[in-house]
């Protein structure tokens, strides 16, 4: 089956039920964001949950599934869950996580006990509003014109509309409370406000996500694009995009990977998500474990080479003394290091010797300037016996650069030798 | 001619966390542009003392005037440099991002900063010997470079009153050295510079005027006259445990309905 063939076989009824899922996820992930970066994630979780009560009052009181009637209750409810929450940890001295904790389970926990009690005079179903009912939501339409368009869509696209306007208009606002809050509030900056409408916004996304993906995977939504976004952005207009980009593709993609296996599409999502979370933790340019481990076998690698000529360099000059030398390194990395030294015309072999080639000393003398210095200055300033401070040095010896080392010989005075009586190479 | 209000007067300023005091009926008046350094040991109230200024931490009692006025009137003449760790460093946000939030304050968060706004944000990295570094991620900035970026804020506000908090903590030679001469800088042109420190050291040679606080104002004015062997002790190893364990006394009781 081609890719062609099987998008058409997905049809219009999917289009428009993956179209809900990304308008969702891309008001999650734009709240998300700013949630992540303030570490309120865990109230992100907490709100999400909460406003089921206040949803299922506003549908008790008349109001439409995804209406402004039930967006107004769902944002009352998050306000309340904030402020029990606060009640608690200023005026009881409960731990902010455990307060939000208790409050939101239990909101949540009387919203299922209020659907259930009401399910026979309301449209809500308590599975989906734990789980959602994406594959369900193409039948539930809108005539809009000539168009019938699903209505929890419109509802998402309402939602994603209103939080792209709130936070174009006042994102320099939202970037310096989330960076500074209290440096904002001096600054006369209507840090409250900034706070409400976010909490405001991560309500509506709520009610949004209740029809398409259900409570507890609207979490997914808000939380786990922006911090796998966090990891790959350094501004954050930079890594509020790319928590939309990998919000909408991770909602393309679960829910075609939940209808070719046949299995729960909001599910499915969240999986993709999770998925998405461990590439960028694994693959990210700087952060990533990837990048991590090639930097540190690099570093491994480069000490074995410094330490090879190093040892060549104080062997020559070991000979020119008569004195004898350490022995170089010779572990497996060590060895391999020499052979490439050797490849590469660092090193050659003259009458069963190893010998400099002139283009390796310099940096080989360097090391060895490095070593030398750091010696002395730790014989100078730490109170440590001679033999101590060789091993130190042979670490930091491939850390120095010629500023600090400029630096540590004008501390020192310019000494002339280290500790052990050695020359100290002078800086080329 | 009238007199002219204070710069800035602390009038029997109390201040509780929860219900329990941290700093006692402070009265402290500042009414000439200088370098001012607020000086006492750890968990003295210092910071404290500029967050009731700043209208950061609610008063238990007393009143804070800037420039004879209620702070709220005059907040964009008042700049905040706040202790480095209080904010998150990996934060996505540039250098000049940090420094133009100064001229929010100016000209509001609303409008995208103009042309105007960014010559002074780049005028105050130039200040503080940063110009080479408006795009990088702070993240990626040494502590003193950190504490020269929040200086740079600062100085993009164009305020005429400065509170710094703690700005030579963790901070290398040169960065002080630096943030030293933009502060002398701000004084000679005629602002109030009034920064926290926990440290003795230099306080002589730094501050024309000191207020040493220990819970409580101890003792303030002019450094040389301040900073006697006598005060000091009282400062560092004075009334604290009374004052504390009177607070705790306070705590305990307003728990008890």
């Amino acid at each position: 089956m081609t890719s062609a063939d099987f998008l058409s076989e997905v049809g219009p009824m999917h289009g428009w039920a993956m179209a809900t899922a990304a308008v969702v996820s891309a008001a999650a992930a734009m709240v998300g964001t700013l949630l992540v970066v303030r570490r309120m994630s865990l109230l992100g979780d907490a709100i999400s949950h909460a406003v089921l009560p206040g949803i299922v009052v506003a549908v008790l009181a008349g109001g439409r599934p995804g209406g402004p009637l039930v967006i107004v209750g769902a944002v009352v409810a998050a306000l309340v869950t904030v402020w029990l929450t606060q009640v608690l940890r200023d005026g009881v001295g409960v731990a902010e996580d455990a307060g939000a904790g208790v409050v939101f389970t239990t909101l949540f926990a009387l919203g299922v006990v209020l659907v259930t009690a009401a399910a026979s005079r309301i449209d809500l179903d308590p599975g989906c509003i734990l789980y959602g009912i994406l594959e369900l939501v193409p039948f539930d339409t809108i005539s809009v014109g000539r168009w019938n368009v699903p209505r929890a869509f419109l509802t998402g696209l309402a939602v994603l509309v209103l939080i792209g306007l709130g936070l174009l208009v006042t994102w320099r606002l939202q970037v310096f409370v989330a960076f500074d809050a209290d440096a904002a509030r001096a600054a006369g900056m209507p840090v409250a406000a900034a706070t409400l409408s976010l909490l405001a916004a991560t309500a509506m996304t709520a009610v949004a996500g209740f029809e398409a993906v259900g409570a507890i995977l609207v979490v997914a939504m808000l939380v786990v694009p922006a911090a796998a976004a966090e990891l790959l952005g350094r501004r954050l207009s930079r890594v509020m995009a790319m928590a939309v980009a990998l919000g909408v593709v991770g909602s393309v993609l679960g829910y075609l990977a939940a209808w070719k296996w046949n299995t729960n599409a909001a599910g499915m999502i969240a999986v993709v998500l999770g998925v998405e979370y461990a590439m960028a933790v694994i693959f990210a340019p700087e952060e990533g474990l990837l990048a991590r481990g090639i930097g540190q076998i690099w570093l491994r690698w480069r000490v074995a080479c410094e330490d090879q000529l190093a040892a060549v360099w104080r062997r020559e000059e070991a000979a020119g003394t008569g004195l004898a030398a350490a022995a170089a390194p010779h572990g497996f990395i060590d060895r391999l290091a020499r052979a490439w030294l050797a490849m590469a015309g660092r090193l050659r072999r003259v009458d069963g010797e190893w010998t400099l080639d002139p283009r390796a000393r310099p940096a080989a003398e360097m090391i060895v300037r490095s070593h030398r210095l750091w010696e002395a200055w730790l014989g100078r300033h730490a109170e440590l016996p001679v033999d101590h401070l060789h091993p130190p040095a042979e670490w930091m010896e491939h850390h120095l650069g010629a500023d600090v080392r400029r630096q540590i010989e004008a501390d020192l005075g310019w000494q002339a030798s280290d500790p052990h009586g050695s020359e100290i190479p002078p800086e080329r | 001619m009238s007199l002219a209000p204070p710069l800035v007067e602390f009038h029997d300023v109390t201040v509780a966390y929860g219900r329990r005091p941290v700093l006692w009926n402070v009265d402290l008046t500042i009414s000439e542009p200088c370098l001012f350094g607020v000086v006492g040991p750890n968990g003295a109230g210092k910071s404290t003392l500029l967050k009731a200024a700043l209208g950061l931490v609610p008063l238990a009692g007393g009143m804070v005037r800037l420039f004879g006025q209620p702070l709220e009137r005059v907040r964009r003449r008042v700049g905040y440099v706040p202790q480095r760790e209080t904010v998150d460093w990996d934060f996505p946000v540039s250098v000049m991002d940090v420094v133009l939030m100064g001229t929010y304050s100016r000209v509001g968060w609303l409008r995208r900063p103009a042309a105007a706004e960014r010559a002074v944000a780049r005028e105050s990295l130039a200040r503080v010997g940063l110009e080479d570094l408006a795009d990088r991620q702070i993240g990626r900035l040494s502590g003193g470079q950190q504490q020269r970026v929040f200086l740079a804020r600062a100085l993009a506000q164009q305020a005429d009153v400065y509170f710094l908090d703690e700005p030579m903590a963790g901070v290398d030679a040169r960065s002080q050295e630096q943030i030293l001469a933009v502060l002398s800088g701000l004084r000679d042109a005629g602002k109030l510079v009034i920064v926290v420190h926990h440290d003795l050291r230099a306080v002589t040679d730094w501050f024309d005027a000191v207020a040493l606080i220990d819970m409580r104002l101890v003792a303030a004015g002019p450094t040389r006259e301040t900073l006697t062997p006598d005060n000091l002790r009282r400062t560092y190893a004075g009334a604290i445990d009374v004052l504390d364990e009177v607070g705790r006394a306070v705590q305990r009781r307003s728990r008890t309905p």
